[in-house]
């Protein structure tokens, strides 16, 4: 098993800064949509990860940590993250995205 | 080359994987999308090998990102790590013999410049420091001196790292590599300088932990080449492995190294300012006003 990053919504939400998006080494692996955590509240949306891209490298966990000083991301095993985001499952919207949450290790449903 | 060349087959877009529709239907294409909008649009870039955490795969994600006309453009690399990801974007990418790039970007431009007129296409190079400032050295310098209008990025890791860590030109003097034990003998090179001298219009150096900068740069030196001449940009993207670099620590290594020694510099000629801001609005170029120049 591997670590992949995990972005806590409420924390990211309550603050929605944006910036471990422009950080992230890989293409199209921390998304961001603009209606997550309404629900609850908040209004400029969330990041999340299509796991199946993340490389582990934790450098949105130090951007997070040290340049927003927000602290909503962290590294967890594939196999313990519980249901995530795919790119299989993601949609791209006007100006957002959005994913259906699914488990990310196949077979183990 | 063109807006056309990414779209389906009249029927056929039912067939195609996801990933393509995506960046068909929601790709940066044709659109106005810059480097603060990530995540919300899909990127041209797609899945490579380059190593986890790799400063220059970020430089180069963000680099296509803010190419101003991504399909009227075409990229040359050659051998080293960055061609691992540069080819796997959907733009078209020539791949030159190792140090060739330079070289193989001439004949492109003007050829594309004879076909389509004054039509922009854009050619950028982006190649290692060692393909560039060693074995392409030639061809980089010639092209300068010849005043071809094309962009040239140096992806400037400080060492082979393709090939397991010998010194490049551009690694600094005293430092031990794998395959420079007893650490580099001479200077680290001033393709800065040699660049303003050769006659490049637009000449900058960048880190990548400053996301917008990098865009500034890359659509600046782009829209230069265009009309007025050689643009270069040279962009530290430190190599995690050669340098034993963790991967979380590697953007407070880029703000370390930007703050030491390879801080944000920009050069640029009269003429390309006058172009900038007459053609592209660029404000910071505009001449000031007389009047402030007379309260001095
Ligand atoms: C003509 C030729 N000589 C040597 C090589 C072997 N080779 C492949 S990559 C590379 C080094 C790349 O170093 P650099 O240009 O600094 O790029 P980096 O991998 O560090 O990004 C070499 C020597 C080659 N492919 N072709
Ligand atoms: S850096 Fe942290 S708070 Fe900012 S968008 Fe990313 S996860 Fe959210
Ligand atoms: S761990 Fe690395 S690859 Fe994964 S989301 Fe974070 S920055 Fe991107
Ligand atoms: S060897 Fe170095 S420069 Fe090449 S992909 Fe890996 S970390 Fe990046």
């Amino acid at each position: 098993m591997y670590l992949v990053a995990n972005i806590d919504t409420e924390i990211c939400a309550a603050t929605s800064c944006k910036l471990c998006t422009q950080y992230c080494p890989e293409a199209n692996t921390i998304l961001y949509d603009n209606a997550a955590g309404e629900d609850k509240g908040f209004k400029y949306g969330a990041a999340y990860v299509a796991v199946d891209r993340c490389k582990g490298c934790a450098q949105c966990v130090w951007v997070c940590d040290n340049m927003a000083k927000h602290n909503a991301i962290k590294m967890e095993m594939i196999d313990q993250i519980g249901d995530t985001a795919l790119t299989e499952n993601v949609t791209y919207g006007e100006k957002t995205s959005t994913a259906i949450l699914a488990n990310p290790v196949r077979g183990q449903m | 080359m063109s807006l056309d060349y990414v779209k389906f087959t009249p029927g056929f877009g039912k067939f195609m994987p996801k990933e393509y529709r995506d960046m068909v239907e929601h790709g940066p294409f044709g659109k106005k999308t810059s480097v603060s909008q990530v995540g919300t649009f899909k990127e041209i870039l797609e899945e490579h090998p380059m190593c986890a955490g790799c400063a220059m795969t970020l430089f180069i994600r963000l680099a296509i990102i803010a190419f101003p006309n991504p399909e009227d453009t075409i990229t040359v690399g050659t051998a080293g790590c960055g061609r691992l990801a540069i080819s796997q974007a959907a733009i078209p990418f020539v791949y030159g013999n190792y140090g060739d790039q330079n070289g193989v970007a001439s004949g492109l431009t003007r050829g594309l410049r004879l076909r389509f007129g004054d039509k922009p296409k854009d050619v950028v190079v982006m190649a290692g420091d060692g393909g560039m400032a060693d074995i392409g050295f030639a061809q980089t310098l010639h092209s300068w001196f010849r005043k071809e209008k094309f962009t040239t990025i140096m992806l400037d890791n400080e060492v082979y790292g393709n090939t397991g860590g010998q010194e490049s030109g551009m690694t600094n003097k005293n430092q031990v590599l794998k395959m420079a034990p007893l650490g580099k003998k001479f200077e680290k090179m001033d393709m800065l300088g040699m660049a303003k001298v050769a006659g490049c219009a637009y000449v900058a150096t960048v880190v990548p932990n400053n996301p917008r900068r990098v865009e500034s740069v890359i659509k600046k030196a782009v829209l230069v080449a265009r009309e007025i001449g050689p643009s270069y940009i040279q962009a530290y993207t430190s190599c995690n492995i050669e340098y034993a670099i963790p991967t979380d620590k590697v953007m407070e290594d880029a703000k370390t190294v930007e703050t030491d020694r390879y801080k944000f510099s920009e050069y640029i000629t009269d003429e390309a300012k006058e172009y900038l801001s007459q053609l592209y609005g660029y404000k910071e170029y505009l001449p000031k006003p007389a009047a402030a120049v007379e309260k001095k």
